[in-house]
C-alpha cells in the first residue's frame, strides 16, 4: 500500500504540486489565478475525452425513449431484453462503456489536482512540512513557497459562502443540461432528486473546504457548461429547440434517427442472422412476427459502413 | 447471457466508479490535516517541567482529527507527577463533516518560557498566557477581549517584556508583568518564527522573506535583509553574528550590527529548525536530513551528518553534545569534539517538538502526543506518559 502511495506522488501529486507553484510564481504569485489557469489547462489536455464521454452520454439520452419502449415490451423476458438493448447500442453506435471509460481514465488527473490544491494551500506549520516533500530541487519552487492565501475577496484557505452557491448553481446548470426527460415517474423522481442533491452536497462540502477548491470545482462547471452548450445546447435548461448537432453528434443522431423510423422494436427489427444463439431465443420468447433475418435494414447498414468523402483508406478496385 | 452480464458489469463499474470517487475524495481530506495539532517542546524550571499539548477531539468522516483546544500542564522533571494543568481553549463556531477548520484551535506550537513566577505560552488561536508557576491561575492574558491572527513561533523573555511575532504581521511586545502592549510593529508578511533577542535588539524572519533587526525598547526598525525564500527558523545570535537559515534552502550568517551578509551556506532542502553554537561551530539541522557543522567564521562545513530524515525539532546543547530529533522519532547525540553522531534512542513517533533537557534528561514530545524521558548519556527511557 505504501509502495502505491510512493508511486502515486511520484506520478501525479508531485507534478501536479509543482505545476501550481511554478504557475502561482509566473501568475503575479497569484495562487486563485495559477488554480484556474491549471483547471482550464487540465480540462483542455483531457478535452477529447470528456468530448468522447459527453457526446456517448448525449447519445445514450437519446435513445432513452426506446430503452423504455423495449423495457416495457420485454418487461417479463429479462435475458432478452438485455440482448435488444446491446443490439441498439450497436446498431445506433452507441457503447454504454463509452460513457464510463473516459471517466475511469480521467479520474485519477482530477484527484490529483484536488489533492494538490489541498496541499499546496498549506496554511498551517503541519502542511507546510508535509509539502516540502513533494517538492523538485528547482529553485523557482523554494523561493515561491509559502503561497499567499488571499484572492479578491477570499481567503482560499477558508469557506466561503457565495463560493458555495456558485458550485451549486452552476453544477446544478450543468446537471440540469444534460438530464434526460424520463417518462417514467419513478426515473423522473430519482432524477430530480439527483438534479438537487448533488448541488446541495457539493455547496455544503464547500462551505467546509477550502475555497481554493471552490475555485477549482467552479472553473471545472463553467468550462463543462460551456462544452456541453457547444454539443448540445441549453439541453434540458430550456424547453426550446435543442442546437443543431454537429460532427460526430450528427452521426449519432443519424443512426438513432434510422433505428427510429422502424414502426416497431425489438426482434422484428433488428435480429442478425449469423448468431444462432439469438435465433434460438426468438423462438424461445414466442415472438411471431416476421424475421427479416438481416438486422436493420439496408439503408442503415449503408449509413453505418459507409466511408467518409475524401478519407477513406480502402483502395478503390479497378 | 454474455450480453446480460456486460450490463451487470457496466453497472457494477459504474458503482465502482463512485465509490472511488468518494473515497478518494475522502482521502484527499485525510492526506492534507486542515487542522493545527501543534507541537510544543517543554520547558524546565526549579524541578518542574511545563509543557502544553493539543487536547484533540475527534472530526467526522474519517478525515483527521480536529486540534480544537490545548493546555499547559506543569509536571515533575523527575518522575511525570502532574501538579497542575489549565486548559488554553480556542474560539468555537459551528463547522461540518470535521474535515474544515471550523474553530481557531489552540494549538500550540512554540514552547513556554518561564521567568520570575510566571510561565508564558502563546497559541494558534491568537493569545498569549501568563501563568503563576506554582498554582496554575491565570495572571494576565492578551488580549483582553477577542483575540489576534494564529500564533506559530513562541514567545521570548527580555527587558522584562515577552516578545513574540503573529501571523498577522506585526511583532508585538508585552509588558511581562501585566501583559499590557508596550508596542507593536508591521512587517510585510505573515510571522511564524519566535523572535531572539540579543542585547537590546530584536530579530525575527517573516514570510516576506526578510530578517529583521528592531529595537527591543521601541520596537524601531534598525536593518533589514533580503534572501530569496520565506523565512520560518529563529535567528541565532553568536558573537556578533546573527545565523538563520531560509526555505531558499540557504544558511545564512549576517553582522549582527549591520545587517551585511558574512558568509551564506547553500543546502538541499528547507531550513526551519533553529541552530545552535558551540565552540565556534554552527550546528544547523536542515530538512534534507543533515545536520550541518559550519565554522562560525567563514561558514566551512566541517561535517554534514545525515540522520536520515527531516529535522524540524529544534535541537538542545548539553556538555559538548548536539541532541538531536528526526521527523521519524529517531534522537541522535553529535559529538561537538568529532562531529560523530550516536543514535540515543528511536521512539518510532513523529517528532516537531522542541527538545528541551534539565538534570541529565531529555524530555521528547511526540505527535502521537507521548512524553519521553531519556537519559541523556544513556539514552535509556527513565519514564514516559502519554499527556492529551
Amino acid at each position: 500500500m505504501e509502495f502505491i502511495g510512493e508511486i502515486w506522488n511520484l506520478i501525479a501529486m508531485q507534478p501536479m504540486i509543482n505545476t501550481l507553484i511554478v504557475l502561482t510564481s509566473y501568475l503575479f504569485n497569484n495562487f486563485g489565478v495559477a488554480i484556474i489557469v491549471l483547471t482550464l489547462a487540465v480540462n483542455g489536455v483531457m478535452f477529447p475525452l470528456t468530448m468522447k464521454q459527453v457526446r456517448a452520454s448525449k447519445a445514450m439520452q437519446d435513445l432513452q425513449p426506446k430503452i423504455a419502449e423495449l423495457q416495457k415490451k420485454y418487461a417479463k423476458e429479462k435475458d432478452k431484453l438485455a440482448r435488444e438493448q446491446m443490439r441498439l447500442f450497436k446498431e445506433s453506435g452507441v457503447s454504454p462503456a463509452g460513457c464510463l471509460l473516459p471517466l475511469v481514465v480521467q479520474m485519477p488527473i482530477w484527484i490529483a489536482l484536488f489533492q494538490s490544491i489541498m496541499r499546496v494551500l498549506a496554511v498551517i506549520p503541519e502542511n507546510l512540512v508535509g509539502l516540502s516533500g513533494f517538492l523538485y530541487s528547482w529553485p523557482i519552487v523554494y523561493t515561491t513557497l509559502p503561497l499567499e492565501n488571499h484572492f479578491l475577496w477570499l481567503n482560499l484557505a477558508t469557506g466561503d459562502i457565495f463560493l458555495a452557491l456558485l458550485v451549486g448553481g452552476t453544477m446544478w446548470v450543468q446537471q440540469k443540461m444534460v438530464m434526460a426527460p424520463a417518462t417514467d415517474p419513478g426515473k423522473q423522481s430519482q432524477s430530480t432528486m439527483m438534479l438537487w442533491m448533488m448541488p446541495i452536497m457539493f455547496a455544503w462540502l464547500t462551505m467546509t473546504f477550502p475555497s481554493g477548491l471552490a475555485i477549482f470545482w467552479v472553473t471545472s462547471n463553467v468550462f463543462r457548461i460551456g462544452m456541453q452548450y457547444f454539443i448540445g445546447g441549453w439541453g434540458g435548461l430550456v424547453k426550446s429547440e435543442p442546437k443543431k448537432p454537429a460532427g460526430r453528434d450528427k452521426k449519432y443522431k443519424e443512426r438513432i434517427a434510422q433505428v427510429e423510423e422502424f414502426p416497431s422494436l425489438g426482434a422484428d427489427i433488428v435480429v442478425p442472422s449469423s448468431t444462432q444463439e439469438e435465433g434460438s431465443s426468438d423462438e424461445e420468447s414466442g415472438d411471431k412476427r416476421p424475421d427479416h433475418g438481416g438486422g436493420y435494414t439496408k439503408s442503415l447498414r449503408a449509413t453505418r459502413r459507409q466511408p467518409r468523402k475524401g478519407r477513406s483508406h480502402r483502395r478503390k478496385r479497378g | 447471457m454474455r450480453i446480460r452480464n456486460n450490463t451487470v458489469v457496466i453497472g457494477k463499474v459504474s458503482l465502482l466508479v463512485v465509490l472511488l470517487l468518494v473515497g478518494l475524495t475522502v482521502l484527499g481530506c485525510i492526506g492534507t490535516k486542515t487542522s493545527p495539532e501543534g507541537g510544543s517542546g517543554g520547558v524546565v524550571a526549579d524541578g518542574t517541567l511545563f509543557l502544553a499539548p493539543s487536547v484533540k477531539q475527534a472530526g467526522g468522516f474519517g478525515c483527521t482529527p480536529a486540534a480544537v483546544d490545548s493546555k499547559l500542564v506543569a509536571l515533575s522533571a523527575a518522575n511525570g507527577t502532574r501538579f497542575w494543568e489549565i486548559p488554553l481553549e480556542g474560539k468555537r463556531s459551528s463547522g461540518g463533516f470535521g474535515c474544515s477548520q471550523s474553530s481557531t484551535p489552540a494549538a500550540i506550537y512554540g514552547s513556554p518560557a518561564v521567568a520570575g513566577s510566571l510561565v508564558y505560552v502563546g497559541g494558534y488561536n491568537g493569545k498569549i498566557y501568563a501563568i503563576n508557576i506554582d498554582s496554575g491561575a491565570v495572571r494576565w492574558v492578551y488580549p483582553r477581549e477577542g483575540s489576534l491572527e494564529p500564533i506559530v513561533g513562541g514567545v521570548t523573555l527580555a527587558l522584562d517584556r515577552v516578545y513574540f511575532g503573529d501571523a498577522d504581521g506585526k511583532v508585538y511586545a508585552l509588558d511581562a508583568e501585566t501583559g499590557d502592549k508596550q508596542w507593536e510593529v508591521p512587517l510585510g508578511d505573515k510571522i511564524w518564527a519566535t523572535p531572539a533577542v540579543s542585547g537590546e535588539t530584536l530579530y525575527i524572519g517573516c514570510f516576506d522573506k526578510k530578517l529583521y533587526a528592531l529595537s527591543a525598547i521601541d520596537g524601531t526598525k534598525q536593518w533589514e535583509y533580503l534572501v530569496e525564500g520565506a523565512i520560518v527558523s529563529t535567528p541565532l545570535v553568536y558573537n556578533d553574528t546573527v545565523y538563520i537559515g531560509s526555505f531558499d534552502r540557504n544558511f545564512y550568517a549576517l553582522d549582527a550590527a549591520s545587517g551585511h551578509l558574512k558568509w551564506q551556506f547553500p543546502a538541499e532542502k528547507w531550513f526551519w529548525t533553529k541552530a545552535v553554537a558551540y565552540n565556534g561551530t554552527i550546528y544547523a539541522g536542515c530538512f534534507d536530513g543533515k545536520v550541518y557543522a559550519l565554522g562560525a567564521e567563514n561558514g566551512q562545513e566541517l561535517a554534514a551528518v545525515d540522520l536520515g530524515s527531516v529535522i524540524y525539532s529544534w535541537p538542545v546543547l548539553v556538555d559538548g553534545r548536539v541532541i538531536v530529533a528526526t521527523e521519524k522519532g529517531e534522537i541522535y547525540a553529535i559529538d561537538a569534539a568529532n562531529n560523530q553522531e550516536t543514535l540515543l534512542a528511536d521512539i518510532g513517533e513523529a517528532v516537531y517538538a522542541p527538545l528541551c533537557a534539565g538534570d541529565g534528561v531529555i524530555y521528547i514530545y511526540s505527535q502521537e502526543q507521548n512524553l519521553y524521558a531519556l537519559n541523556i548519556d544513556s539514552g535509556a527511557n527513565l519514564w514516559n506518559l502519554t499527556i492529551k
